[in-house]
């Protein structure tokens, strides 16, 4: 990849993601590019929309007819049932407590028929194989598919088969998929990721098992994030929102708020940015022919 | 010494090496550990400092208040049998009714007071300061998610605390702080060793294995579980290897097959394969130790 | 630890036979590091000799990695054993770098 711009890359955090728009209004205004995206769960419509080309404003406008309660409000009744009697009925992998056609509408509207070749910059978007707990990442096809795949959220909805496999949340992998843009050629990557929120009390088997998976997937965060940046030849900058108010996976009236959210984090950040890039373009040379 | 000046070996060869022996969480498979204290007590091996994390907290402590590991794998057998096989009555049914019965942060499946009698059958009221060389426990903060290193007081309460899986064993409370498993924040902590100036550190981890089929909701939950588990494993474990000299051996069994908690008929087999990694890694352990202590071999 | 070095067009095969680790790991480095120097900075490590890593060997590796990224080229690996394949998913190396099954789709991945 050669390019004067950054790699992006937006991990999960539900209707939070939203604050990439922030992030992407604040380069467009100070004519940095990004080269490359790399989009995670919830990321991942982010990325998709960026990587095709939307502005800002039709980011947004995505971001609030998806974000909505009903989406995720119909139980998928024939789901409920296999789950209370699964040797009966007949419990597969392919379970998920939450009738996905909203969720499928939705993204059918935001995204329609395009597949990856039709984006300006390289995509990718990563989901977890449920069979091998391996990341997947997706370059190729449906945009729809991947982005369902990658959100498939364990439970919620059921998972996504793509390229033969069966993909679930990207998440489970990596909530903060660097490792991509590193792979895939990133010099300067902008990595913009949320921590899972810790419950005030735990009141319920379900509450607890939100902690428990908060837990886990934090420190995974965390952990993932410190390797990568040490692992990297170049800089990885952390842009991390400061929400003053609790999100909630569905305060879609939040957003106008995040969206600004995102972009002061990333006009924090702005300064180093533009010096790291002044001196970094051109040390990243055509390699000499072989000799 | 390469362009960008990394150097494989460090400035230690001037000195004695610390060498850290850590145990990450891993159930029942932490069994395999009392393979490999057999093959380092073998090859006189010697060990400066002991961490643990979960079930592997049980035999960091045991190695290192200087328990002979022939004892130890007498006792491993009798004490995973007490350890995860009562289930909890009232909890259970706690788990499944909560409203009616009351929600409790400290849940736990599997009965409390035969865990808690099992700590004290093996380490009594010793205490972090009774061992022969340092210890460390590593455990979770239930509310902030932080981890948290125990290395003073009882060392029953910091074991109990370490292997308080969550659903399984309740949360245990030590200084005001609830905790459980370690291995919900960090399953193999060779940071600790890290930090504590370790040089060569040996590292016994156990990734998880995938359920085979998911038929049912608790399957998938596992299944989940275990997909996130093994990534936290492996996340940590290349940080914490990037980021410092120290030569970090893994010492991961090779397993044929998958053991739930409370399947003590495998024990001897966990053990063996505990040995086989052991035997594995020695070449290149011993050449290590030999290089460090000047010798040419 | 054997390395063997040879050109193709576009791109540098070193082939490394033993174990990668704290005690042998210094001297690969010092082999890629002159091909670094002398420009060549596209390279496929042929691991299929390799029988044993270590985290201090990785981590050296990383550094030429590194190196050769900066220079403009990179390092990529090819023909990896299954229990060498093991240590470097455990230490992140292949969320971090491209990974081949042979050493010829290894070189033509870089393009000319």
């Amino acid at each position: 990849m050669s390019g004067s711009g950054v790699a992006l890359v937006i991990g999960s955090g539900g209707v939070k993601c939203a604050a990439a728009i922030g992030l992407q209004r604040c380069l467009d205004a100070e004519q940095i590019g990004v080269d490359l995206v790399v989009g995670c769960s919830g990321g991942a419509v982010y990325a998709a929309a960026m990587a095709l080309g939307h502005d800002a404003a039709t980011a947004a406008d995505v971001t609030t007819r998806l974000w909505t309660r009903e989406v995720t409000a119909r139980p998928d009744r024939a789901a409920l049932l296999r789950m209370l009697f699964p040797r009966l009925l007949g419990f597969t992998e392919r379970f998920g407590l939450r009738d996905d056609t909203l969720i499928m509408d939705r993204l059918q509207q935001a995204f329609g028929d395009a597949t990856f070749a039709d984006c300006r910059i390289p995509l990718f978007i990563t989901a977890t194989d449920f069979h091998t707990g391996e990341q997947v990442t997706i370059n190729e096809g449906k945009i729809v598919d991947a982005v369902r795949a990658s959100i498939a959220v364990p439970f919620a909805f059921a998972p996504w088969e793509v390229n033969g496999k069966v993909c679930v949340d990207g998440f489970l992998s990596d909530p903060l998929p660097v490792g991509v843009a590193i792979r895939e050629g990133g010099h300067v990557i902008v990595a913009m990721g949320f921590e899972s929120p810790y419950q005030e009390k735990i009141t319920s088997g379900g509450r607890f098992a939100f902690q428990l998976s908060s837990i886990m997937t934090n420190n995974l965060l965390k952990a993932s994030f410190a390797f990568h940046g040490l692992a990297h030849h170049s800089e990885v900058l952390a842009v991390v929102p400061r929400f003053s108010q609790r999100i909630r996976l569905f305060d879609t009236a939040k957003v106008p708020l995040i969206i600004n959210e995102g972009e002061a984090a990333m006009r924090e950040q702005l300064p180093y940015l533009r010096r790291l890039l002044k001196a970094t373009t051109g040390t990243y040379p055509k390699p000499s022919p072989a000799t | 010494m390469s362009v960008t000046g990394e150097r494989s070996m460090g400035n230690y060869a001037k000195r004695r090496v610390r060498v850290g022996l850590v145990i990450g969480s891993g159930g029942i498979k932490c069994t395999a550990a009392v393979g490999l204290l057999k093959v380092l007590k073998r090859e006189q091996i010697p060990i400066d400092i002991a961490v643990g994390c979960s079930g592997g907290a049980i035999y960091s402590a045991l190695i290192a208040l200087g328990e002979d590991p022939a004892v130890t794998e007498a006792r491993t057998l009798v004490l995973w049998k007490d350890l995860f096989t009562k289930l909890h009555y009232r909890s259970l049914a706690r788990a499944l009714v909560p409203m009616v019965l009351g929600y409790h942060e400290q849940v736990g499946l599997v009965d409390d007071r035969r865990v808690w009698s099992a700590m004290q059958s093996l380490f009594g009221e010793q205490t972090f300061a009774d061992t022969k060389i340092p210890l460390l426990v590593a455990t979770t903060d239930f509310r902030t998610g932080d981890k948290v290193v125990l290395e003073s007081g009882r060392i029953a309460d910091a074991v109990r605390a370490s292997i308080a899986i969550p659903m399984l064993l309740r949360a245990w409370e030590v200084n005001g702080q609830l905790l459980v498993d370690g291995g919900a924040s960090n399953p193999l902590p060779i940071d600790i060793a890290i930090r504590e100036g370790c040089d060569i550190i040996l590292a016994m981890g156990f990734e998880s294995h995938m359920n085979a089929n998911v038929t049912s909701l608790v399957n998938a939950i596992g299944r989940t579980s275990t997909i996130v588990t093994n990534h936290l494993l492996r996340s940590t474990f290349a940080f914490y290897s990037v980021a410092h000299h120290a030569e970090v051996l893994p010492f991961m069994p090779a397993l044929d097959r998958r053991i739930g908690i409370t399947e003590t008929q495998h024990i001897p087999y966990l053990i063996e394969q505990g040995e086989r990694a052991a035997e594995e890694q020695l070449p290149y352990l011993k050449r290590l130790l030999a290089a460090s202590q000047g010798d040419p071999s | 630890m054997q390395v063997t070095i040879v050109q193709h067009d576009h791109v540098t095969v070193v082939a490394v036979a033993g174990s990668i680790d704290a005690l042998t790991a210094d001297s690969l480095v010092a082999s890629l590091n002159d091909e670094l120097i002398a420009g060549r900075v596209r390279l496929v490590a042929d691991f299929g000799a390799v029988e044993y890593t270590s985290s201090a060997g990785l981590r050296v590796l990383l550094a030429t990695l590194k190196e050769a990224r900066q220079r403009g080229g990179d390092l990529r690996l090819a023909e990896i054993r299954p229990n060498v394949r093991h240590v470097l998913e455990l230490s992140g190396f292949t969320s971090i770098l491209k990974c081949y099954a042979d050493v010829d789709s290894a070189v033509a991945s870089f393009p000319r």
